[in-house]
């Protein structure tokens, strides 16, 4: 089985040119983790996180101070706005580098791709370079694990 | 002739590469060694044995063994503990949330490494500051000021007063007596002019003071159990200090044998507690010990000492504040390890000749540590509290520090120095 086998075909992608506020509201009407950043002619050139986004909120200190399970309460930090100039970035600023594979990726590797960049989903494009599809991990995880035979009867430990 | 010019020439380049950075300043401090050394036995004015003699192992013995206390106590939580008790305790009243992490790390850095102090207490100190919706940078400020202001009033609360204590034969005790009131008065001032520089920052009501009072303390100590074992082995340590010189103690062994106790105590992965250690810190004062062994051996300190003898008509009492405030100059733009090693066979020189260098060695002292108040490379607790800020949406800028933290600095050496004046004659004994 191959990754194009298990991908979602209806991909909701984002332009370059768009704004992080626009961002946002993308990301909250279509509910999802992951938007691929296409140019003009539908070629991806980055991945957007939700993560991405809310760094751009997340208290200094919970990048500086090792363990935070003592503070119960983020006080002023807790509904944070980005502000108006962070909304207005365009979204190459923030985005994280493109990383994409064919229709034919196996999915093992698929998933160790997406392991080592800690990502939650994987854009897929075809030959020529145009965005096809989207996997998440519980779509490779789940397809690989379905492959899996039950052990033989009789043979148990 | 030869042997002091080159030795002077080999002295000078080295500090020259610590002090641009061009360099790191270990690798030339250890680089300066070897070709003094060299050059010392080529042209015969310096032996190994010397360079060896050279070293000062009281020194390094107490530096070793107060860091290994605290690569024990590090990763316990507890810095972090006091600094989220400090918070709490503030309920999220700026002033008194100044004055009680003011005083936590003052109180740590008198007894511990200053710069570990700041960089555990100061992403503790963003938190709250965060959570309260007010600005850290007077905090930060703060506790890089007070900790380097503080650290000057015990002999172990800062390496240069190590130096000094080994070099003059003072005990822990001389410097509660001599130092220590001196130094209460100079931290006073401090935090009293940095209320008032960021009177606009401290005035703000937070919006949120409640935040604080949900920080819990005893989540924030990882590890009681080993941060009370350690505490207990520092408390002893501390009691041997005060009485160190009646049972013929040297400070290095008490560290040392403090250090040997919490570690069979606590018998921690010995990998990652000498990990922690500044193993660069110690080389680095072993080829400055070296470096300066080969300038007395090639008798420049001594020509130094004899032109600054020729100025013998200064009383004794404006030779002290003269060196209260060169040395404070010096140490703000430069690392005040050097200085201070530099500066001991010099005082040590005049001594020689006659002077009663008693007192120099507390202007020494003093204007070793506050010096560095000054600029924002004045001290490695500044550097640290200063980078720290930077990964943050306020960082603290080279210029903001010359507007609050230079007025500290010449503030807390104008007390200072009016102190040295009236206390001459006690600081002469």
């Amino acid at each position: 089985m191959k990754i194009g086998d298990c991908m979602k075909r209806t991909v909701v992608s984002i332009p370059a040119t768009a704004t992080v506020g626009e961002a946002a509201a993308l990301f909250a009407a279509r509910h999802v983790g992951m938007l691929p950043v296409v140019d003009e002619s539908g070629r991806p050139v980055g991945v957007l996180q939700l993560r991405d986004l809310l760094a751009l909120v997340m208290p200094d200190f919970v990048r500086l101070v090792g363990d935070i399970d003592f503070v119960h309460d983020f006080g002023a930090m807790e509904a944070p706005q980005p502000s108006p100039e962070a909304m207005a970035r365009p979204v190459r600023e923030v985005m994280q580098p493109s990383l994409s594979v064919e229709e034919t990726c196996g999915l093992l590797r698929a998933f160790a791709l997406m392991r080592q960049r800690d990502l939650h989903d994987l854009p897929v494009v075809a030959p020529d370079g145009r965005l096809v599809g989207i996997a998440s991990r519980v779509d490779i995880g789940a397809a690989l694990l379905a492959s899996w035979r039950p052990p033989p009867k009789g043979d148990a430990p | 002739m030869i042997p002091g010019l080159l030795a002077t020439l080999i002295f000078v380049v080295s500090l020259y590469l610590i002090f641009s950075e061009k360099l790191n300043r270990t690798i030339a401090g250890i680089a300066g060694a070897a070709v003094m050394v060299g050059a010392g036995m080529a042209l015969g004015f310096y032996s190994e044995e010397e360079a060896i003699a050279a070293i000062d192992f009281n020194t390094l013995g107490l530096l070793l063994g107060m860091m290994t206390l605290v690569a024990l106590l590090e990763p316990t939580g507890f810095f972090q503990y006091l600094a989220v008790w400090a918070g709490r305790w503030s309920r999220g009243h700026p002033v008194r949330l100044l004055v009680l992490l003011g005083t936590v790390t003052t109180v740590l850095s008198m007894f511990l490494d200053n710069v570990t102090t700041v960089v555990l207490i100061a992403p503790v100190t963003i938190l709250i500051s965060e959570i309260l919706g007010v600005s850290a940078v007077p905090l930060l400020m703060a506790e890089a000021l007070l900790a380097d202001t503080g650290g000057v009033a015990t002999l172990i609360g800062d390496p240069p007063n190590v130096l000094i204590a080994s070099a003059a034969g003072f005990s822990f005790n001389d410097f509660l007596t001599h130092a220590l009131p001196i130094v209460a008065a100079a931290w006073l001032t401090a935090l009293l002019l940095v209320r008032y520089l960021f009177r606009v920052e401290l005035g703000q009501r937070p919006p949120n003071a409640e935040a604080v009072l949900q920080l819990n303390p005893a989540q924030a100590l990882d590890d009681p159990v080993t941060a009370r074992k350690v505490l207990v082995v520092l408390g002893g340590a501390i009691l041997l200090f005060f009485i160190h010189n009646r049972i013929h103690l040297s400070p290095a062994f008490i560290a040392l044998g403090a250090a040997a106790a919490a570690l069979v105590w606590v018998r921690p992965d010995t990998h990652k507690t000498f990990q922690r250690i500044e193993w660069g810190v110690l080389i680095f004062f072993i080829a400055l010990f070296v470096m300066v062994g080969g300038l007395e051996a090639a008798g420049v300190l001594r020509a130094v000492a004899g032109l600054m003898a020729r100025a013998d008509g200064v009383p004794p009492m404006l030779f002290g504040v003269m060196m209260i405030w060169g040395v404070a100059a010096l140490s703000a733009v430069v690392d005040n390890v050097p200085i201070t090693i530099a500066m001991i066979p010099v005082i040590e020189s005049l001594g020689v000749v006659g002077m009663n260098i008693r007192p120099l060695w507390w202007a020494l002292a003093f204007g070793a540590g506050f010096g560095g108040n000054g600029t924002i490379i004045g001290s490695t607790a500044n550097i640290v509290v200063a980078s720290l800020s930077e990964r943050t949406r306020t960082p603290i800028t080279s210029a903001l520090w010359n507007k609050r933290g230079l007025p500290v600095m010449l503030a807390t050496c104008a007390v200072t120095s009016v102190l040295y004046v009236l206390a001459f004659p006690l600081l002469s004994r």
